[in-house]
């Protein structure tokens, strides 16, 4: 009995360490979803979910570009204002200038990443702290979104074809057989790689390398699916986030260049003598971060059918800037580099959507949403910490 | 013989502090050389130099009776100079197989975004842990939840992987245990048996340095005070060497 308790403890430790590493943030989730079910007939609901996927998207966008950041032990509290001067910036672009929809588009992402690769290149070749770069460079990006924008402080988007984007569903048909390719070019890459591992004759486990993650993966996206396609079907904002989650996702778990954003971040001199060029690893996460946001502040736009002063979560980034880092944080990121899985910023995202429209619903103040958001930040990245501790013993 | 890399009366100064002045030292094949001096002596200054760290003000770089033009450690590690650092520049967040390859993975093409050929690493990592008779350590574990003596052999692991000719060692057992130390002898006496040429930097000198090189290079103040074969002399010796003493004097303690 004693040996099988130990063997529990390792296999449990072992487990944590790794894939169940999100398995308390995903527990939780459940948690607030099964609370504000109870407390709101209206909760878990086709519209209400439909709602509360959308509101997550901006944030989550945000926050995916900032885990890249985060990864190489920097921060960028620029990415709000980022958000808000690239959809600005592309506004006035078709607004005033008559550019096509796409140019405009393309030029507002670009624009984000030239703001990240400028924040980057300072931190790397002054070496002054992200922190102040990005806190400066937020300043500054808030001063010219108000430079940007006409008299009247707003940019009307209605009609222009941007709005299009926030308003389209995927439905029928289609969004069938985009959940099902979804499913199939996951269990493609998965094949692919226990393919390779056979080819050289090591041992593979179907079970944790291909059943379990694909019946996971599978069963969100079709359950997400299922619940969504009676009333409009899938909204467009978040097939875009769920795209990017998987890009970055085989990015960071896969590369050379995502090997390296770990690297660096837990041994930045270690890792400059393995050869790895971390100034221009440091500016390209910076980039991706940068163009992210532009991405999140033009699906924000286009839900809201413009941008204005506020554009961005307004001055200083407001509660747009908090909610963003601490998506990334409650879904495990840390803080100080080399520690988190991208997929915590869609966990981390979809719990700071949860709670703010579980408790909208039952009639909750603002100031009581702010409290409880904050005390789930510290719950979140204590119980990190606990189990970080139970798992290195 | 010749020997394998030589540096021939190099100097290097840090602004107004002379930290090498005028030293040659020679490795060859097969051989084991200690580098013991005082702290200050500049042992690190010149490993760091032959590693390509650092480049000298004057003297000359000699590999296999050429002279080279050492620019960075990239340069010295094409001729086969690996360096197992001191604090052994692992990444204490990810596994053994990304540690020995860090920087140097196989990967697919461009349009996979380089991906790794995680499958071909494992494979190259168990062959190199193989041979230094370490199989029991977990591939995929973080090495940071490792020993201090697993990390240390997972540090020289990584620089085996390429074929070196040449291994320096900066204090490769000052954090180690008595048996975890022992161990890591045993593995630099068989590559030495392999015909690497091998430079250890060790404060360790009665117990390790006096059992394991062949050769012993004093430094004192920038410049080599004594070169002694190991089996002609002693522990006392090589301390009073060090510091300046008198060889009459015990200052070893």
């Amino acid at each position: 009995m004693k040996n099988y308790s130990f063997n529990l403890r390792k296999f449990l430790i072992e487990r944590f360490g790794d894939e169940l590493r999100y398995f308390p943030v995903a527990f939780g989730l459940l948690l607030l979803f099964i609370f504000f079910s109870l407390q709101s007939d209206v909760f878990f609901t086709s519209r209400n979910i439909n709602n509360l996927l959308i509101q997550s998207t901006v944030t989550g966008i945000i926050a995916l570009g900032l885990v890249f950041v985060l990864l190489v032990g920097e921060i960028d509290l620029s990415v709000a204002a980022t958000s808000g001067v690239a959809s600005v910036f592309m506004s006035k672009l078709i607004v005033d200038f008559g550019f096509p929809i796409p140019i405009a588009i393309f030029l507002g992402i670009f624009f984000g990443v030239l703001i990240g690769m400028t924040s980057g290149r300072w931190v790397t070749l002054i070496g002054v702290p992200s922190f102040v770069v990005t806190l400066g460079a937020g300043m500054l990006l808030n001063g010219v979104q108000l430079l940007l924008l006409p008299r009247t402080g707003r940019y009307n988007l209605l009609n222009t074809g941007v709005d299009k984007i926030a308003a389209t569903y995927i439905s029928g048909f289609y969004a069938l057989v985009l959940v099902l390719m979804t499913i199939i070019v996951y269990a493609l890459f998965k094949i692919f790689s226990l393919r390779s591992r056979l080819k050289v004759g090591l041992s593979v486990s179907y079970l944790h390398n291909f059943f379990i993650p694909i019946g996971f993966v599978s069963f969100f996206i079709f359950g997400t699916y299922l619940f969504l396609i009676n009333l409009k079907g899938i909204p467009m904002p978040v097939i875009i986030f769920l795209f990017l989650l998987f890009a970055s996702s085989y990015v960071a778990n896969n590369t050379k260049f995502g090997l390296s954003l770990y690297a660096i971040g837990n041994n930045i001199e270690g890792a400059r003598r393995a050869g790895i060029n971390v100034n221009r690893v440091k500016l390209l996460a910076f980039a991706i971060a940068g163009g992210f946001s532009a991405c999140a502040g033009i699906l924000a736009a286009s839900r809201i059918l413009g941008v204005s002063v506020s554009s961005g979560g307004g001055i200083g980034g407001g509660s747009l800037l908090l909610e963003s880092i601490a998506a990334a944080v409650i879904g495990g990121v840390s803080l100080f580099g080399g520690r988190g899985k991208i997929i915590g910023a869609l966990f981390g995202a979809l719990i700071i959507a949860t709670v703010s429209n579980g408790l909208n619903l039952m009639g909750v103040g603002n100031e009581l949403k702010l409290v409880v958001t904050g005390l789930l930040l510290i719950l979140a990245v204590s119980a990190d910490k606990g189990l970080e501790r139970f798992t290195n013993v | 013989m010749h020997p394998l890399v030589s540096l021939e009366n190099v100097h290097k100064s840090f602004g107004g502090v002379k930290a090498l002045n005028g030293v040659t030292i020679n490795l060859y094949p097969g051989e084991i050389v200690g580098l013991v001096g005082d702290n200050g002596a500049g042992k690190s200054t010149l490993i760091k130099m032959i590693s390509g760290v650092l480049q000298y003000d004057e003297g000359k770089y000699i590999y296999e009776g050429k002279n080279k033009n050492i620019k960075g450690p990239l340069d010295a590690s094409r001729l086969g100079i690996q360096t197992v650092y001191q604090d052994l520049s692992l990444c204490n967040n990810l596994d053994a197989v990304q540690n020995l390859f860090l920087g140097r993975e196989e990967s697919l093409p461009w349009w996979s975004g380089y991906k790794i050929k995680r499958a071909v690493c494992e494979v190259k990592a168990k062959e190199v842990l193989k041979k230094l008779r370490l199989e029991n350590i977990s591939l995929k574990r973080e090495v940071g939840a490792m020993s201090g003596g697993q990390r240390q052999n997972i540090a020289i692991a990584r620089s085996l992987l390429y074929q070196p000719k040449v291994i320096l060692f900066d204090e490769p057992t000052a954090a180690l245990s008595f048996s975890a130390a022992k161990k890591v002898s045993n593995i630099i006496r068989e590559l030495s048996d392999q015909n690497l040429a091998i430079l250890i930097v060790s404060h360790d000198i009665h117990k390790f340095i006096m059992d394991i090189t062949d050769r012993i290079e004093v430094l004192r103040l920038g410049k080599i005070a004594g070169s002694f074969k190991t089996n002609e002399t002693t522990g006392i010796q090589i301390v009073n060497t060090m510091v300046g003493g008198n060889e009459n004097t015990n200052l070893s303690g």
